[in-house]
């Protein structure tokens, strides 16, 4: 994760950022600490990025690459106001001795945010940011399949405001955000979906980090949150509507360093952000460490 | 004619129904592909990989679907301009030279792909000064042009796929003495209205049997009538057409009761004969010698003929062309414009005009000879159908539906 020092809505380059939107910066720091507070009480250990300024966005570190089994794939940013984020994300993965890949020139690719492990696979969100095209080299730097999901509502334009991984069986999945061949993939992939509606897909419910069994929600409807409890889950929803200015929610502010697919064996089951699983890289486990 | 891409799709494609989502977007957009090679995966990490071509209806249709394919991850195979050497000799192709086929072609040169403007097979492609590229058969070809080396920045599009109940469905290219004939040159006199319709011309091209079997006065019928514009025969088609109209027999056989009449061996060549003596057989026609028959309508009605000569031919006529090459040139000239062909039980010439036709003209392909049929379906022509009947009968019934 990543301080909030110089987070700030600086330019457009979703539908939910307006210039004239002022970000109030102490309670940004506050609500993005409670966060830190919420995930660590989860389980989880959190590590930090350096804010740099300049870089707004860099908060949003589920942007920064794609992990696997140590395994690093640095992003490339669509929009120009993001590319410097880059070289600050490679420097931290390089110190913290991950194997570190870029994509081939010219293939755009935003990290985690549109990149998300599910039982054996990634499913990787394309078209608003991220190129088709990376699926194949993404798959290759990272040794597990990668099917590629064509999002098809700007408003959501990374995958993680539409799907996240519950456990080995369950998903939060909002179908309307993608095509029919993206629906049909996901539901072949997911045994027990939590169909989100528009509204609570709008309202960020998908983009929810998961700790072992806490969710730590940005929104959760009555509906949701029951469905949650009865599948053994325990519902936080978190406060970050300063981020919600910026088209973020927690998923967003955090990026899961532990993911461990296998290359070729059944379902491993883990979702990104669990912290069970097989041990991550360094000797540390945890959620956003 | 359309225009084709090679399009390359790689990764978990089949997984992730992104090959069948870009087949789907393809046929959604009114274009076509063909599937040039999927390789699956092995294991689940593996990538797969789709190679196709995509074609449309122009260019501008081809590049919009293009750009669609690479939203979804399916990238234009790298292309380079096609290679030239200039030849060295005159007749003599540079080595490695591109040999054609009788599809339609393209060339790319500066980036941009050009139409050749005349497909034939087995030639060599050569680029003009404008950019353009034309096929030259070997001979043609002088020290100097650029020819083009290679398979690099040649492109051959496939014919279009005829797309649910196609009017030229029937034909199969299957060769059957067993056919209901009567409906199938239903069909080819349906085939030859939707070609003119179109503006497009009929060739002819007529072995001697089409006169032996008295069928020289329905083929005089279609040319009067306006049905077949171009005629490509040999010395005998234009002999005995000559002789059965100036002496009732055709190769000394009256074709009115059929009882050989004394020394009838020798009429064709008194015809020839006398032909010669007028220099050519439009002067024998303007001399009142000839006064009917298939020449004497070409002649009539401006139908240009061109009429190929061969080793064992006797006189021949004046108008034949003994030099093969020089015939063959002759009969290229003919060819634009040219949507149907009809063989008519003529082997050799039937060959060498299928040897210079573009793959999109239709070709029908009359023998009483089973052999024959096959080997003029098999020669390339891809839109070939042969009928194994009687050449006469064919005509009579084909003059019956066209000919008011």
């Amino acid at each position: 994760m990543c301080p909030p020092e110089h987070f700030g809505v600086l330019y457009e380059i979703n539908p939910w950022m307006h210039r004239e939107v002022t970000v109030d910066l102490d309670r940004a720091g506050d609500q993005w600490s409670a966060l830190v507070a919420t995930l660590i009480e989860a389980g989880a250990t959190v590590e930090l990025l350096e804010p740099q300024p300049g870089l707004p966005d860099l908060v949003f570190t589920a942007n920064a690459g794609t992990l696997n089994n140590g395994n690093y794939v640095a992003s490339r940013f669509r929009h120009p106001y993001r590319q410097p984020e880059v070289d600050h994300d490679v420097a931290w993965f390089t110190d913290h001795g991950y194997n570190v890949a870029a994509l081939p020139e010219g293939i755009g690719h935003e990290g985690a945010g549109d990149a998300l492990p599910f039982r054996g696979v990634f499913l990787s969100g394309y078209r608003s940011r991220s190129d088709a095209g990376a699926h194949g080299p993404l798959s290759a730097l990272l040794g597990a399949p990668v099917r590629p999901i064509e999002l098809i509502d700007p408003r959501l334009y990374h995958l993680d405001l539409t799907f996240c991984p519950l456990d080995d069986r369950r998903a939060l999945v909002a179908p309307s955000a993608w095509d029919r061949y993206g629906r049909k993939v996901v539901e072949a992939l997911v045994p027990e979906p939590l169909v989100l509606d528009d509204d609570e897909m709008l309202a960020f419910c998908g983009n929810s980090v998961v700790v072992g069994r806490t969710v730590v929600m940005p929104s959760c409807t009555p509906r949701v949150g029951r469905q949650l409890e009865l599948w053994g889950f325990d519902v936080v929803v978190v406060d970050i509507d300063e981020f919600l200015k910026a088209g973020g929610g927690c998923r967003c502010l955090t990026l899961a360093l532990d993911v461990a697919l296998g290359p070729t064996g059944p379902a491993s089951g883990r979702s990104g952000a669990a912290t069970e699983g097989a041990p991550p890289p360094s000797s540390e486990t945890g959620a956003a460490r | 004619m359309s225009s084709a891409e090679v399009v390359e799709v790689e990764g978990h494609i089949i997984d992730s129904l992104i090959l069948a989502k870009v087949l789907d977007v393809i046929l959604d957009a009114g274009a076509d592909y063909r599937l040039l090679d999927v390789e699956i995966g092995r294991t689940n990490v593996d990538p797969s990989r789709a190679r196709l071509e995509v074609s449309a209806a122009d260019d501008d249709a081809l590049a919009a679907v293009v750009a669609q394919l690479q939203i979804h991850g399916a990238n234009r195979v790298a292309q380079v301009d096609a290679v030239t050497e200039a030849a060295d000799v005159d007749g003599v192709l540079p080595e490695g030279f591109y040999a054609t086929t009788n599809l339609p072609t393209q060339i790319r040169m500066g980036g941009h792909w050009v139409e050749v403007d005349n497909p034939e097979m087995d030639c060599a492609l050569v680029v003009r000064p404008d950019g353009r590229a034309r096929t030259v058969p070997m001979h043609r070809v002088r020290a100097g042009d650029p020819v083009i080396v290679g398979r690099d920045g040649v492109r051959v599009a496939p014919l279009q796929r005829p797309r649910g109940a196609s009017p030229f469905e029937f034909m199969s290219s299957e060769v059957s003495s067993e056919k209901p004939k009567e409906q199938l040159v239903a069909r080819v006199a349906d085939r030859i209205r939707a070609a003119k319709a179109g503006g497009g011309k009929v060739l002819a091209v007529c072995g001697p049997a089409v006169i032996h079997t008295g069928a020289g006065p329905d083929v005089a019928d279609l040319v009067r009538a306006g049905v077949i514009d171009v005629l490509f025969a040999g010395n005998g088609f234009a002999t005995h057409d000559i002789e059965s109209n100036v002496l009732g027999t055709s190769l000394g056989v009256p074709l009115g009761d059929g009882l050989p009449p004394e020394g009838g061996h020798s009429n064709h060549l008194r015809v020839i004969n006398e032909v010669r003596r007028r220099g050519s057989i439009a002067a024998a026609v303007a001399d009142g010698y000839i006064t009917g028959g298939v020449m004497f309508e070409c002649v009539q009605h401006g139908v240009p003929f061109v009429l190929g000569g061969s080793v064992r031919d006797d006189g021949p006529l004046p108008d034949v062309l003994t030099d093969v090459v020089e015939a063959v040139d002759a009969m290229r000239v003919e060819l634009p414009g040219v949507a149907v062909a009809l063989m008519l039980a003529s082997t050799l010439h039937a060959i060498a005009t299928g040897n210079v036709l573009p793959a999109g003209v239709e070709t029908y392909c009359v023998d009483i000879n089973q052999a024959v049929v096959t080997k003029l379906a098999d020669r390339g022509s891809h839109q070939a159908l042969g009928i194994v009947t009687d050449v006469g009968l064919f005509l009579s019934t084909l003059a019956r539906h066209l000919v008011p």
